[in-house]
């Protein structure tokens, strides 16, 4: 088959940065393409101005052997080259069927109004293409992610694209989600669809892809076929060194672990039911279970973010009343929420300021005291490293990986005895990952209590001395982390008995 | 980054750009538009407007509105109204009690905000009718007539007969603002707030309490304006203040104040209730028909607020 997509030498610079250089990549027609590289390599650069947001660049791009510019993302959709975003954005109040045509509902349109019928017709045949059991008439709103994920694929299909692009498609879904995700996949490459793949799932990259391209700082370091790259090599080429061995084990018998910091009994909301589980001083204790099944909600229980039904919360032994974040970081709790955008940090305020954010409470002085602020940054100046190191920056525009070591900046600042992390690494590239892990170890080790809730197992088996498993709202089990298989663990999650 | 740029850049940028522009247009269009008593003239004429705008700012800032800012006038002034004369209240202890009632009409509105949920447009509409229908209740629709002259000179007279007193009103409580917004706690979680409510509340804040705040500040503003205006006419009209919460809105806004909240200042507000000001005497002085000055203030906002996208767009391109 033929190229569907030809980049030569494209180059990007946002002022006197150089965002991309000298890329050439081929994109082979019926394949699937994966991009990869650390956050800022310049992986979503390249997406930019293959879908039309970026018009200004200097190179060629050529579209089936045909020279184009596009100027609007509108020019690329026409081309056929549409996007199924990181962020998957719907309206909430429209239903599937007109989510999937938004924007292109003319062949269904008649002298200025909407054939429904007909509308419904071709997007119920696409839901079934990719076997959702969801029609066009259900309201969007209700839908998981992973539904909304099927929607966005629906509407390329929708347009007829050619070529699609899935930035981190399996960061937000479950592992039966991903599943799914994958079936489609394969049955779309089948009927000759392109698809450009952007993931740092290195596993899943190894295991769907034709082809594999590596972007560091820019410039691609050489495409791999099938099978050419092993797992290390590709690591080394993202980071350009070699990593500590990110997902090695930490048996479970490290050492004693002190007295119970943290002591839930019989915690109960509308979302899960009676769930038991102590954590020590120097342990981590790790939460596994799938999307939905209430680990999120139990942990925001315990931080006073969401209303407790039943059940006691004792902090060093001693019961506690917590009934807002304010009365868990009186308790020295502190949660890192999964969604960092949401719930991390403040849009508008800078690195420093979102640091201290929650310091200004205790403190006895109602003024702002700039000095203090910017000592409060310099405390954790050394172990985080953060780039740009800059305590004037926004923290909106730092990469992830930084946005989440602020944020963990932020709640070690509060001086938390008990620390709960909610997907501590998601959507981060796989250097920042290690270091988040070592740091996470390394608190444990300085005595802290930690909590880690996690979709990935092998960051919870790397990760914990123990480990939790929720299903649709209960603990199935809690496992030691001695020796344990991601099937273990899976089968708790997905309802097993013990 | 020079140091043109970086002034360039700042919030308060375009604001001032267009106040040079306006004043220097109606410089060479009269040269009497510079004189001292038509520059003093201007800052009076945007001292209410100024007032006004200085509390909707904190709210505006904090993500909501406040639409009911006229109204709060109207009650304050008819009530100061009557404590100043049949009450026979002396100036001092009747600001104390303007000020009071600002405060408890900018707490039902927090109220509304923050216990029951609405949202801060409807809540304000809502108060703007009510608070209108009080203050026509408590005069019975009449004016209050004959305001002694000891509260006319408390609050807008002038100081050794040259400095007017609603001036320095304004600039003192521009000041107070100013440093509450940029050097308190207080301040810091209102602009959070507006950044990102949820994360705020994360972070251990009394998020309800601080748009409270907000909102009671906002009645003070409303309520001094109220005062300098009843001070100014020497009569307390239950219709007064009409259409000033769209003015201090502009100027709020021509000040750099993004109504999608977060960000803002107290300088550019004050620019913009100036600029304001600075347009409507120019016309004036020209013989403008007040009609097409509603235009010109018009075009100036969007003026000003397309300048601020030009500049968003140059900064993210830093």
């Amino acid at each position: 088959m033929g190229d569907a997509l030809r980049l030569q030498s494209i180059s990007k610079s946002f002022g006197s940065t150089l965002a991309l250089r000298d890329v050439d990549i081929t994109v082979q027609a019926g394949t699937l393409h994966s991009l990869i590289g650390e956050n800022g390599a310049g992986k979503s650069t390249l997406l930019n101005i293959v879908h039309g947001l970026y018009a200004d660049y200097d190179g060629q791009v050529e579209l089936f052997g045909v020279p184009v510019h596009f100027k609007t993302p509108f020019d690329a959709i026409r081309a056929g080259i549409s996007k199924v975003h990181q962020e998957i954005q719907i309206v909430p109040e429209l239903t599937v069927g007109h989510n999937i045509a938004l924007g292109s509902e003319g062949e269904h349109t008649a002298h200025g109004l909407l054939n429904r019928t007909a509308l419904y017709g071709k997007t119920d045949e696409i839901l079934e293409r990719l076997r959702c059991t969801f029609r066009s008439s259900a309201k969007a709103s209700g839908l998981t992610v992973g539904q909304i994920q099927m929607v966005a694929i629906a509407k390329s299909l929708y347009r007829e694209s050619k070529i699609i692009s899935l930035d981190e498609p399996t960061a937000s879904l479950s592992d039966r989600e991903t599943q799914i995700l994958f079936g489609v996949i394969q049955t779309l490459l089948e009927s000759g669809m392109t698809i450009i793949y952007v993931s740092h799932r290195l596993d899943e990259v190894m295991a769907l892809s034709d082809r594999i391209s590596i972007l560091r700082d820019g410039v691609v370091m050489g495409t791999w076929r099938r099978g050419e790259l092993e797992r290390s090599v590709m690591i080394e080429k993202m980071v350009g060194r070699e990593l500590e061995a990110v997902f090695e084990r930490r048996p479970a018998a490290d050492g004693e672990h002190g007295s119970v910091a943290l002591s839930v009994k019989g915690l109960s909301s509308e979302s899960f039911d009676d769930i038991d589980f102590d954590v020590r001083k120097g342990e981590i204790l790790g939460f596994a279970g799938l999307v939905g099944s209430g680990r999120t909600e139990v942990v925001e229980t315990v931080f006073g973010v969401r209303h407790r039904a039943a059940g006691e919360i004792a902090v060093n032994g001693t019961p506690v009343s917590i009934k807002s974040p304010a009365d868990a970081m009186e308790h020295g709790i502190a949660l890192i929420p999964e969604d960092r955008k949401r719930a991390g940090f403040v849009q508008n305020l800078d690195n420093k300021m979102n640091m201290f954010l929650p310091l200004f409470r205790k403190r006895r002085s109602y003024l702002v005291r700039d000095k203090v602020i910017r000592a409060n940054y310099s405390r954790y100046r050394q172990l985080l490293r953060i780039n740009p190191d800059d305590p004037d920056y926004l923290t909106a525009e730092l990469s992830g990986g930084n946005q989440q070591k602020v944020i963990v900046a932020k709640w070690l600042g509060t001086d938390a005895d008990i620390l709960i992390l909610d997907e501590p690494t998601k959507g981060i590239d796989i250097g920042a990952k290690s270091e988040m892990y070592a740091l996470i170890r390394s608190l444990a080790r300085g005595g802290k209590a930690i909590v880690v809730v996690s979709s990935e197992l092998p960051e919870l088996l790397a990760l914990s001395h123990r480990i939790l498993v929720m299903h649709e709202g209960r603990k199935t089990v809690e496992l030691i982390n001695d020796d344990l298989d991601e099937q273990t663990v899976l089968h708790y999650a997905m309802g097993g008995l013990s | 980054m020079s140091r043109m740029r970086r002034v360039l850049l700042r919030r308060e940028a375009p604001t001032l750009l267009a106040l040079v522009v306006v004043v220097l247009v109606f410089a060479v269009l009269d040269s009497m538009y510079l004189s001292p008593d038509n520059l003093i003239d201007i800052v009076e004429q945007a001292t209410i407007n100024g007032l006004l705008a200085l509390g909707i700012t904190f709210v505006i800032i904090t993500g909501g509105i406040d639409l009911s800012v006229g109204s709060t006038m109207a009650i304050v002034i008819v009530v100061v109204g009557q404590l100043t004369t049949e009450g026979g209240l002396l100036p001092f202890p009747a600001v104390l009690a303007g000020v009071g009632l600002g405060l408890v009409m900018g707490a039902v509105n927090g109220g509304l905000v923050t216990r029951f949920g609405l949202q801060p447009f409807i809540a304000t509409l809502a108060t703007m009718s009510v608070f209108r229908g009080i203050a026509y209740i408590v005069t019975g629709g009449w004016p209050v007539l004959n305001v002694p002259e000891s509260f006319r000179r408390f609050m807008d007279g002038d100081i050794f007969g040259v400095v007017p007193i609603a001036i320095v009103i304004l600039l003192v409580a521009a000041l107070l603002a100013h440093l509450v917004l940029t050097k308190t706690r207080t301040g810091v979680y209102i602009f959070a707030i507006g950044g990102n409510a949820e994360a705020t509340r994360l972070s251990g804040v009394n998020v309800s309490k601080n748009k409270m705040i907000a909102y009671m500040l906002c009645g003070v503003g409303a309520a001094l304006a109220g005062m300098v205006l009843l001070a100014r006419l020497g009569t307390g009209e239950p219709t007064a203040g009409q259409g000033h919460e769209l003015n201090a809105i502009a100027a709020a806004a021509l000040g750099g104040t993004s109504l999608a909240g977060g960000k803002g200042s107290i300088v550019g507000t004050l620019l913009g209730a100036v600029l304001l000001s600075a347009l409507r005497v120019g016309l004036v002085v020209q013989g403008v028909d007040a009609f097409w000055q509603f235009i010109a203030t018009g075009a100036i906002i969007a003026f000003a607020a397309y300048f601020e996208i030009v500049r968003d767009r140059l900064n993210v391109r830093r």
